[in-house]
C-alpha cells in the first residue's frame, strides 16, 4: 500500500503528514496529530461528528481521504477560537446550554461556524436543515439550534 | 452585623450556572476515552464474535491467527474461567462451550494496529454445532423451550432476585396484593390489553471504548467511556481473580450513556486480553455496527395488562404479567424486571394487584440497563389502558388521572406508603400548558389532529446499600477541590456537584474544581452513575463532607478568635463573624493552620473534609408477595402531553408540540433540568416514531445509522415546554430528587393517546411508523386502498 | 450480515490520474482491481462493509474540465462531474432554469455529504434509491464519457441495468451531464418518502415535470419516475401515455397516479414494505401531478 507525502494548513499552520492511501482525514487528525477534537462517531458519513471544514466547507472528515488534502485548507474545532477568544457560537453554546455530552458538540459548531458564514441570519428551519447531519442524542437539538440563533445575533450586533 | 456591602450572599443552588465542563467542551480539550494518548506501545483488539444465535463451540483454531505479523495475542475463553455480572454471575467474559446471541465474543486479538487484528480474526477458525434458539420470551419462559442456562441454579445471585432454575426465567417477581378476582366482580369497567414492545439501543454518539493494560506484577488498569468505573472495578476484579485495590479505572468524559455504558459490557474483553501482553495498552472501539448489537441493548416486553374500575373511575384492581426479553445474558437486566414488578401498578393507587414480572433467557442481544430502566416499556402499554378505561366509563383522561394518581399516603403496589409528590401538579399544568380539552382544527384537509396525555413515575432501581461518597480540599488560592466517583455523561453531575459542594461550604460556584477524571485509586467510592441518583446520593454525600470541612474551618477560626463556632458563617469564601464582625478569608487558613496567641505555637492544619452517604432504609420485599415497608428511596414522578397531526396520505406523524411537567424536588440548576426534560422528551418522541431493532432469527437486521433512524434537528416539535415542579424529597439535598431518565418515560403512550385522539387506532407496540400507521389507517377504513 | 465490517477502510493504493486519457487507460488496463471515485460516499461505505474491495482508487476529480458548472442560455447547462451538489444548490443558473435538480439535490443526505456527493456520482452508483437521478432523466441529461476509445455521449434513459450496474465500460469515465434548455414554462415537483423528515435514503421517490405540449392530444406532457420501486430508476410509462392522450382533469391525473403505481414493483426491505410502498406511490404520484398541474395552470 502506498504512502504519500501531503502538505497541507490546518488551523492557519502549515502540517505536513506521511499517509497511507487508506487513512481518512479524520484519522489523519486524530492519529498522526493528535487533533482529538474532531470525534469517531461512526466512520460512515453518518453522525457529523467528524465534520471539519475542508477549503471552507463543511465534510464528514471520516469520507475523505487524507491524500486528497494536499494542499488543502482544514478548520477543526481547536481552530475556531482565536488568542484563546471563543467565538460567537462557541460562547453561545455554553451559555445556552447546547452542550451536554460535549461529543456532538465539535461536528455541531463546525457545521454552525459553515451555515453563519453563508447565511448570517437563518430562520429556525435552515438551522434545522442545515444541521441534519450532525446527530445528538443529548440535547434533542432544542438548545442547539438556540445557540446559533444567539450567535447569529450577537454576530451581528458587533459586525 | 454582617458587612453586606461587600458581599454577595447568593447561594448557586437554584441558579442556572453554566457547565463546569463547557468551555473545555467547545474547544475541542475535552477529553474522551478514544483521545487519549498511548504512545507506540499501543494494541488494538478486535473480537471474533459468534454468527450463531445459539450453539455449542467445538473447536476453535487460533494458529493462522497467530502466525500472522504483528499480532501479539490470541485469547479464548479456555484462558478465562470466571462468571462475570451485576446482580447474577450468568456469563463469560469470553464464550467458553456456548454461544448464545449473534456477536457473542468467542476470541479476540490484539495486533500493532486494527487492519492486522481484525484479518487476523478472520483467520481464527470456529466450529459450532447449531442448537434449537429461542427467539420469543413467551416461548422461552414455557416448558417447550430449550434450556439456554441450564446451570441456572448454580450462578451466584443477589439475595432480592429470585431465578428458577430448570427454565429460561432468571427472575420472577411478584405482586400479591388485595385480591383482584373478587375486584373484578366490582369493576364497571375491566380492559384487557396485550402490548409489544421492541428492542432499542441507547445510540451515544460516543461508541463503546476502553484501553487495558495489565504490568507484570498482575495489577490492570482499565480507560473507558464508562458510568460506572468503580461497579467494573469490582466485577472485573472478581472474574479474573485478583482484588479490587490491583484493578484500577480511570473514566474520563462520557460521550453519552443512557445506561449502555454501566456495569460492564465489552470492557472485561479489553482487559482479558491485556492479561496476554503484560505492559501493552490494548485498546478495543467498537465499530458503530457492533455498538448496536454487541454492548447492552434495551429489552424487548411482552406485557399483558388488566385494569379495572368502579363507575366512579376508581380504579380497582390491576392484573399485570410481564415477559421480557432478557436476551442472551440478564445480569443486570434481571433487576429491570423487579423494577417493573415493583412499579408495576404505574403511578396510581390500586388496592387490588397481581403481578408477574419474569426476566426471560433468549438468544437475543443482551438486554441491559436503557434510560428508564423497564419503565418506558411499561408505560407504554399502562397509560394506552389508562385512557382506554376512562373512555370505557366515559371519563376525561385527565380527570380519571386526577382521581387515581398517587399522591401523599397513597398505599403503593408493595404496601408502603407514597411520600409528598407533586404529580398532581405536574398533571394539571401538563394538560393547561396543551390546552387539554380544546381541539384545533388540522392545519390541512389531508391531516388528523390530536392530543395525548400520559404520566410516569420512576424509583432509583439499586440495591438498598448503593453508596456514595465524596472528599473536599482547600487550597491556599481559595480554590475547593471536590471529589466524587460519579460520572458526567452530558446530565451535568459534575455542574451540580461543584454547585451544591459551594452552597454547603460557602464559596462561590467559580471556586470549585473538581478532581476529574474519576480514577478508583484517588477518587471517593461511588457505587454507579444510574438510576438518576447522583444529585441526590451524591450531593448528600457532597454535603456531609462540606459540612466536615465547614466544621475544621470554624472550629479552628472559633479557637483563633476565642469565639464560638455558632456565631459563625463561611460566606463567599470568607470566614465572618455575626458577632465581632471580624473576618478572615478561608484561603489562608486552608493548609497552614492559624497561630496560637503569642507566638506559642500552630493550630489546627490542611482541611479536608469528608463525606458518605447511603440510604439506611430500604426494606426487602417479600419473595410471593412483594410487599415490604420500603421498598425503594422514593419516587420522581411526572407527566408529558403531546400534540401532533396524521398525514393522511403517508400516514407520517408531525409532533406539533410536547409539554412536560416533573416533580424534581428541588432544581439545583434549572437551566439543566429542562436541557434534560427536552432532551428526554426528544429520545422519547424518536423511540416512539423511529426507533427498532429489527430483529429476524436472532440477527439485526438494521446495526446502522442508514437503517436504525433517530431524530434529527429536523425532527423535533415546533413547540417544546418544559416545567418543573418542586415537592421536596425529605432526605433530598436541598430537597433534589433526580430527572435525568424519568423524561423519556412517558412519550411513547402519549404518542399513542393522541394518535388515537386524531384517528382512533392504536398498535400493538412502537414504533409508529408511517408505514404502520398508514396501512391501520387502510384497514380501518380512513383512507382508501 | 453487517458483523465483517471493518473498523478502517481496507488497504488499497490511491492513484491520482492527471488526464483524462491517463485514467481511462489506468481503469481499463485494471479493470477488475480498480474503481474510479469522486466524492466516495458511496464506494467507502461498500469498502467497509466488506462489499468491495479494488486495490486501486483511481481519483477522477479535477481532471479537464470536470468541475465546471456551465450554463449557456442557447444550449443549456452542462455539469461537470466533480461539481458537488452543494454548488449545484447554490448556483444561480440552475435555481433559475432547473429548480427541479436543485430541489432533487436538496433531499440527500446532509451539508456535509452534499459537500461531496455529485449528480454525476449519484447516477454512476445506479442505485434505485438515487435522488438526483430522476430529475435528470425528465430533463434528458446526456452523459459524456471518456473511454479508451475517447469522448462519447450517453443517453441516461438507456444508461442503468440493474442495481450497481450501468452501461459503463472498463476504462470509462463520465466527465459530466448535459441538459438541453427545457420545455419553456415547465413545473417540476420532486417528492421524497423518508422515514424521518430528512437526511434519509427515499422508501419512495417520485420526480414529476410537466410543460405545455400542443403536439400532444391533452395538450400537455408529463413526464414521472419513481425511485426505489424497482430495480432500476422507473420511468412510468403507461401513466405518462395517459396524460398525454387524455384530457388533463383530477380523474385522469389520479388515474395516472394508479397507473404509475400498477407499473410499480417494489419489494419488501429493511426501510418498508412493497405493499406500503405501492400504495406510496400512488398517492405521492397524485400529489406531486396535482401540484404540478396548478402551476401550470397560472
Amino acid at each position: 500500500m502506498g504512502y504519500h507525502e501531503i502538505n497541507l494548513t490546518i488551523n492557519g499552520g502549515p502540517e505536513q503528514v506521511r499517509v497511507t492511501s487508506n487513512m481518512t482525514l479524520m484519522r489523519m487528525l486524530r492519529e498522526s496529530l493528535a487533533l482529538t477534537g474532531t470525534k469517531n462517531g461512526c466512520s460512515a458519513g453518518e453522525c457529523g461528528a467528524c465534520t471539519v471544514l475542508l477549503n471552507g466547507e463543511p465534510v464528514n472528515s471520516c469520507m475523505v481521504l487524507a491524500v486528497e488534502c494536499d494542499g488543502a485548507k482544514v478548520i477543526t474545532v481547536e481552530g475556531l477560537a482565536s488568542d484563546q477568544q471563543l467565538s460567537p457560537i462557541q460562547e453561545a453554546m455554553i451559555h445556552v446550554g447546547g452542550v451536554q455530552c460535549g461529543f456532538c458538540t465539535p461536528g455541531m459548531l463546525i457545521t454552525s461556524r459553515a451555515l453563519l458564514d453563508r447565511n448570517p441570519n437563518p430562520s429556525e428551519e435552515e438551522i434545522s436543515e442545515a444541521l441534519v447531519g450532525n446527530l445528538c442524542r443529548c440535547t434533542g437539538y432544542i438548545r442547539i439550534i438556540d445557540s446559533i440563533k444567539v450567535a447569529a445575533r450577537d454576530k451581528a450586533a458587533t459586525t | 452585623m454582617i458587612k453586606t456591602d461587600t458581599q454577595k450572599t447568593s447561594s448557586p443552588v437554584g441558579e442556572s450556572k453554566p457547565r463546569i465542563d463547557a468551555r473545555e467542551k467547545v474547544t475541542g480539550a475535552a477529553l474522551y476515552a478514544d483521545d487519549i494518548q498511548f504512545g507506540n506501545k499501543l494494541l488494538h483488539a478486535r473480537i471474533k464474535r459468534s454468527p450463531h444465535p445459539h450453539a455449542m463451540i467445538k473447536k476453535i483454531d487460533v494458529t493462522k491467527a497467530l502466525a500472522l505479523p504483528g499480532v501479539k495475542a490470541v485469547v479464548t475463553g479456555e484462558d478465562f474461567p470466571g462468571y462475570i455480572g451485576l446482580y447474577l454471575k450468568d456469563r463469560h467474559i469470553f464464550c467458553r462451550d456456548r454461544v448464545r446471541y449473534v456477536g457473542d465474543p468467542v476470541a479476540g486479538v490484539a495486533a500493532i494496529n486494527p487492519e492486522i487484528a481484525e484479518q487476523a480474526v478472520n483467520l481464527i477458525e470456529v466450529e459450532y454445532e447449531v442448537l434449537e434458539p429461542v427467539f420469543d420470551p413467551e416461548y422461552g419462559a414455557s416448558p417447550k423451550a430449550p434450556l439456554l442456562h441450564p446451570d441456572l441454579g448454580e450462578y451466584t445471585v443477589a439475595s432480592f432476585i429470585l431465578p428458577q432454575p430448570g427454565s429460561n426465567i432468571s427472575n420472577h417477581f411478584k405482586i400479591r396484593k388485595g385480591d383482584v378476582t373478587s375486584a373484578w366482580m366490582k369493576c364497571k369497567a375491566v380492559i384487557e390489553r396485550k402490548y409489544r414492545i421492541p428492542h432499542i439501543q441507547h445510540v451515544p454518539i460516543e461508541p463503546h471504548v476502553a484501553i487495558a493494560k495489565v504490568e507484570e506484577s498482575g495489577e490492570a488498569t482499565l480507560w473507558d467511556s464508562s458510568q460506572s468505573p468503580f461497579a467494573q472495578r469490582d466485577l472485573i476484579a472478581e472474574t479474573l481473580g485478583i482484588t479490587q485495590s490491583e484493578m484500577r479505572v480511570i473514566a474520563p468524559l462520557v460521550g453519552g450513556g443512557f445506561g449502555g455504558k454501566a456495569g460492564v459490557s465489552m470492557e472485561s474483553l479489553a482487559v482479558a486480553i491485556a492479561t496476554k501482553v503484560k505492559g501493552y495498552p490494548v485498546k478495543l472501539l467498537l465499530t458503530r455496527e457492533e455498538e448496536f448489537f454487541t454492548a447492552f441493548v434495551r429489552q424487548g416486553l411482552v406485557a399483558y395488562f388488566k385494569m379495572g374500575c368502579d363507575n366512579n373511575g376508581q380504579l380497582l384492581a390491576m392484573e399485570n404479567t410481564f415477559y421480557w426479553d432478557g436476551g442472551a445474558y440478564t445480569e443486570y437486566g434481571v433487576n429491570i424486571t423487579r423494577a417493573a414488578g415493583y412499579s408495576c401498578t404505574g403511578p396510581y393507587e390500586v388496592a387490588n394487584v397481581k403481578t408477574d414480572s419474569y426476566c426471560i433467557y433468549t438468544n437475543h442481544p443482551v438486554g441491559g440497563p436503557m434510560r428508564g430502566f423497564g419503565m418506558p416499556e411499561m408505560h407504554a402499554g399502562l397509560e394506552q389502558c389508562i385512557d382506554e378505561l376512562a373512555l370505557e366509563i366515559g371519563m376525561d383522561a385527565v380527570e380519571f388521572r386526577r382521581r387515581n394518581c398517587v399522591k401523599a399516603d397513597s398505599i403503593l403496589a408493595t404496601g408502603g406508603k407514597m411520600h409528598p409528590t407533586g404529580l398532581s401538579e405536574c398533571l394539571e399544568k401538563a394538560a393547561e400548558a396543551i390546552d387539554w380539552g380544546w381541539k384545533a382544527p388540522p392545519s390541512a384537509p389531508n391531516k388528523r389532529r390530536g392530543k395525548g396525555l400520559a404520566l410516569m413515575w420512576k424509583a432509583p432501581a439499586m440495591p438498598g446499600n448503593a453508596g456514595s461518597s465524596a472528599w473536599i480540599e482547600l487550597a491556599e488560592d481559595g480554590m475547593l477541590t471536590l471529589g466524587v466517583g460519579c460520572q458526567d455523561m452530558g446530565q451535568g453531575a459534575f455542574t451540580v456537584a461543584a454547585q451544591m459542594a459551594a452552597a454547603a461550604f460557602g464559596v462561590p460556584y467559580e471556586s470549585v474544581r473538581l478532581a476529574t477524571p474519576v480514577d478508583t485509586r484517588f477518587s471517593p467510592y461511588e457505587w454507579q452513575t444510574v438510576a438518576s441518583r447522583i444529585t441526590w446520593s451524591t450531593g448528600n454525600a457532597i454535603i456531609h463532607a462540606a459540612h466536615d470541612a465547614r466544621r475544621q474551618v470554624l472550629d479552628l477560626v472559633a479557637k483563633a478568635w476565642d469565639e464560638t463556632p455558632q456565631d459563625l458563617d463561611i460566606v463567599n469564601g470568607m470566614v465572618v463573624s455575626f458577632r465581632s464582625e471580624r473576618e478572615i478569608p478561608v484561603k489562608n487558613l486552608a493548609v497552614a493552620g492559624l497561630p496560637k496567641a503569642d507566638d506559642t505555637g500552630w493550630m489546627g492544619g490542611p482541611i479536608i473534609g469528608r463525606g458518605s452517604f447511603m440510604p439506611a432504609y430500604v426494606t426487602g420485599l417479600d419473595p410471593d408477595t412483594g410487599q415490604g415497608e420500603h421498598a425503594v428511596v422514593h419516587f420522581t414522578t411526572g407527566a408529558q402531553a403531546i400534540e401532533l397531526e396524521v398525514d393522511l396520505d403517508t400516514g407520517k406523524i408531525d409532533i406539533l408540540k410536547g409539554v412536560a411537567a416533573f416533580d424534581v424536588g428541588r432544581a439545583i440548576n434549572p437551566d439543566m433540568v429542562k436541557a434534560q426534560m427536552e432532551g428526554g422528551l426528544i429520545q422519547g418522541i424518536s423511540s416512539a416514531l423511529f426507533e427498532c431493532l429489527q430483529l429476524k432469527d436472532g440477527i439485526v437486521q438494521n446495526p446502522s445509522f442508514v437503517d436504525y433512524r433517530i431524530a434529527t434537528s429536523a425532527d423535533i416539535p415546533k413547540s417544546v415546554q418544559s416545567i418543573i415542579v418542586e415537592v421536596p424529597q425529605d432526605d433530598g439535598p436541598w430537597g433534589a430528587r433526580g430527572i435525568g431518565e424519568h423524561s423519556m418515560v412517558p412519550t411513547i403512550p402519549a404518542i399513542a393517546n393522541a394518535i388515537y385522539d386524531a384517528i382512533g387506532i392504536r398498535f400493538e407496540g412502537p414504533p409508529f411508523t408511517a408505514e404502520k400507521v398508514y396501512l391501520a389507517m387502510l384497514e380501518a377504513g380512513i383512507v382508501k386502498g | 450480515m453487517i458483523t465483517h465490517t471493518h473498523p478502517t477502510l481496507p488497504e488499497f493504493d490511491y492513484i491520482r490520474p492527471e488526464t483524462l486519457v491517463e485514467a481511462s487507460e489506468f481503469l481499463a488496463q485494471h479493470s477488475n482491481e480498480a474503481c474510479p471515485f469522486m466524492g466516495g460516499t458511496d464506494i467507502f461505505n461498500r469498502m467497509r462493509d466488506g462489499i468491495l474491495a479494488p486495490k486501486f482508487l483511481v481519483d477522477v476529480k479535477n481532471l479537464d474540465g470536470t468541475n465546471n458548472l456551465v450554463f449557456n442560455p442557447d444550449a443549456g447547462l452542462t455539469l461537470g462531474a466533480a461539481v458537488n451538489m452543494n454548488r449545484v444548490i447554490a448556483s444561480p443558473e440552475v435555481r433559475i432554469h432547473y429548480p427541479l435538480l436543485v430541489e432533487a439535490c436538496q433531499s440527500v443526505a446532509s451539508y456535509q455529504l452534499r459537500t461531496r456527493t455529485t449528480i454525476v456520482g449519484n447516477i454512476c452508483n445506479a442505485s434505485p434509491a438515487g435522488d438526483a437521478i430522476g430529475a435528470c432523466l425528465v430533463l434528458d441529461g446526456n452523459l459524456h464519457i471518456h473511454g479508451t476509445s475517447g469522448l462519447r455521449k450517453e443517453l441516461l434513459s438507456t444508461f442503468f441495468v440493474e442495481p450497481g450496474k450501468t452501461k459503463l465500460k472498463p476504462g470509462d469515465i463520465v466527465t459530466g451531464i448535459s441538459f438541453p434548455l427545457p420545455p419553456r414554462g415547465c413545473v417540476g415537483k420532486y417528492i421524497k418518502l423518508g422515514r424521518n423528515k430528512l437526511s434519509d435514503l427515499s422508501i419512495v421517490g417520485v420526480t414529476v415535470l410537466g410543460s405545455h405540449e400542443p403536439n400532444l392530444l391533452s395538450g400537455f406532457h408529463f413526464r414521472i419516475v419513481l425511485a426505489s420501486v424497482a430495480p432500476i430508476p422507473l420511468v412510468a410509462i403507461e401513466a405518462e401515455t395517459h396524460l398525454s392522450q387524455h384530457t388533463v382533469t383530477l380523474e385522469s391525473l389520479r388515474q395516472a397516479a394508479f397507473l404509475a403505481s400498477e407499473a410499480s414493483a417494489p419489494i419488501d426491505d429493511v426501510r418498508g414494505s412493497a405493499r406500503y410502498r405501492k400504495l406510496m406511490v400512488r398517492n405521492l404520484t397524485e400529489i406531486a401531478l396535482i401540484e404540478v398541474w396548478k402551476k401550470l395552470q397560472k
